[in-house]
């Protein structure tokens, strides 16, 4: 099932896009998108606003359908299965708006998190700490989510996906409006989270530093079509992707 | 399931007290007027249970009229026994509010609501058009059996505040907090695996479960049924005890009925005015006191918080 494998980092193909496209009406907003994500590696998602990045998280994560295309995880065909349907299978995703459950507690956010995979409130309630000890949400546990302070916010909503138990994490824009350390903070998470859980994180985020410093390979979309792909300095020494990403060279 | 409130006791008490003063009353207006305070907190508190979700559910009436019709229909028609009859009532409202859930659940907006108000007239609708459920004059005896005929109220309230006190287990259980987070924004249940669209049929069932055997008691406490009382307008009523009473709270529903329920039989007889009344009191409880009468209370002795919306 799984096709070529030019393994650069980690292992097998765990999740495949095969010539996505995504019409609006007249817009095509993702257009003959093809990638793969392999197990065990952080691929950074990139590409200037309006790139097609987020249809393309909604995409896989089954939150729209493609127009056209295929789309496997774990070797499973999942195209046009329902969003709850793929995070059963393991393939979890936060979003960059309403990222979480705004008028519950931050116990009650990262429970709902946990209710699907944990049986009983009291397995429940462990997957809280645990998860919570990680995002250093411990402290915070009783606060309403929507008076977390923002850095918190973001460290919820990972949290959130995290009690769901995913193979594959999917990250939109984790690192918007995070200071300095907590920008820190949250790249050795996910660099734990790959060597200690065994994740897979495919990250869209629009801090370049932190980008080319956490992931292993960039893919980078331009109008909706894959533009360049392959490891950070090589894609940021890409003359076609500097023009489109960062404006015309001066 | 874990019910831990400040409040629950309270509530153990009072119940037990309601209970108590329909077995010992010896005033039946009195007996019958505790029955029908509590039919209508079960009536209001299941509106409310779907207000968790987000959606105001007019067939709350719908379902209470299916429970009180298959009560009814069973007793008088087919002759069953008292148990099994009131047994059908909750089973049929959750059987048929399960498919009118998973038919109307899917959509986001005001749909659910315009769906569940047209579904409730449409059923009314449909009584009267069947001679053999009586038409528009509905059925007639249905009478508990002579064991338990003298303590029926009693029964009739015990049952009712189990039925609440269920809802309320509901609501404070993992489940309830799924019903919560669906409100708040669905997409994260969606996001972490969970069934959105079950959760909602699963929450519309519960609720219709507990009016469905409010309407089976109902049918009895009456002896007699008419399409007429499960009417749209059994859910606005709800919805005032509810606004009046508070939403914000489990106890709002049961202060509401128990304080529109009491002051609506003084207005009960100038008819033309009670609606109007109604009216008035809703808009009134909004503007006043948007939390009701139990946020009214536990504001005044600094119990909460201000929430959060």
């Amino acid at each position: 099932m799984n096709g070529d494998a030019s393994t650069i980092v980690g292992g097998e193909v765990i999740l495949r896009a095969e010539r996505l496209e995504r019409r609006f009406g007249g817009l095509t907003a993702v257009s003959d998108f093809s990638f793969e994500l392999r197990q065990g590696e952080i691929l950074g998602l990139i590409g200037p606003n309006g790139a097609g990045k987020s249809t393309t998280f909604n995409l896989i994560s089954g939150f729209i359908h493609p127009s056209d295309g295929r789309l496997f995880v774990m070797g499973r065909d999942v195209t046009g299965a329902s969003a709850t349907t793929i995070s059963r299978m393991g393939l979890v995703r936060t979003f960059q708006h309403d990222s979480l459950l705004s008028e519950m507690s931050v116990v009650d956010n990262i429970l709902v998190g946990a209710s699907h995979r944990q049986r009983g409130h009291e397995k429940r309630l462990e997957k809280v700490r645990e998860v919570a000890a990680m995002t250093g949400l411990a402290d915070h546990l009783d606060m309403i989510a929507g008076n977390l302070p923002h850095g918190l916010q973001r460290m919820l909503s990972i949290a959130i996906a995290l009690a769901a138990e995913p193979r594959i994490l999917c990250l939109d824009e984790p690192l918007t409006g995070l200071q300095g350390a907590e920008v820190v903070a949250a790249l050795e998470l996910f660099e734990r989270l790959r060597t200690a859980h065994g994740l897979t994180i495919l990250l869209v985020e629009h801090n370049m530093r932190a980008v080319m410093r956490a992931c292993d390979r960039l893919i980078v979309l331009n109008y909706g079509r894959l533009l360049a792909e392959g490891p950070p300095e090589a894609v940021s020494r890409n003359e076609a992707v500097i023009e489109a990403y960062l404006g015309r060279k001066r | 399931m874990q019910i831990r409130s400040p409040g629950v006791w309270a509530c153990v008490a009072l119940a037990v007290a309601a209970v108590l003063f329909a077995l010992l009353a010896t005033n039946p207006y009195h007996t019958s007027l505790v029955v029908w305070i509590l039919t209508n907190a079960v009536l209001a508190a299941a509106l409310r249970f779907v207000l968790q979700i987000g959606e105001l559910n007019i067939a709350t009436a719908a379902f209470f009229g299916v429970g009180a019709y298959t009560t009814a229909i069973c007793a008088v028609l087919f002759g069953w026994p008292f148990w099994l009859t009131l047994l059908l009532a909750p089973l049929l409202a959750a059987l048929l509010s399960a498919l009118f859930g998973w038919v109307t659940l899917r959509t986001k907006g005001p749909y659910f609501l315009l769906v569940s108000f047209a579904f409730t007239e449409v059923a009314r609708l449909i009584y009267t058009k069947i001679n053999a459920i009586g038409g528009n004059s509905g059925l007639v005896g249905m009478f508990p059996p002579m064991a338990i005929d003298a303590h029926y109220p009693a029964f009739a309230a015990a049952l009712l505040a189990a039925a609440l006190f269920a809802l309320y287990g509901v609501e404070r259980s993992d489940l309830g907090r799924l019903f919560k987070a669906i409100k708040n924004n669905d997409a994260i249940p969606r996001s972490v695996g969970l069934n959105v669209v079950f959760l909602k049929v699963l929450c519309v069932v519960i609720s219709s479960a507990a009016v469905g055997l409010a309407g089976g008691l109902h049918a009895y406490t009456n002896n007699v049924i008419a399409p007429s009382d499960f009417s749209y307008f059994v859910a606005i009523l709800a919805l005032a005890y509810v606004k009046i009473g508070g939403e914000g709270h489990p106890l709002g529903p049961v202060v509401g009925a128990a304080v529109l329920t009491l002051v609506g039989q003084r207005v009960a007889g100038i008819s033309a005015w009670e609606n109007i009344f109604y009216g008035a009191v809703i808009v009134v409880a909004l503007l006043a006191f948007p939390g009701g009468l139990v946020g009214l209370a536990a504001r005044s002795r600094g119990l909460v918080r201000r929430d959060a919306r």
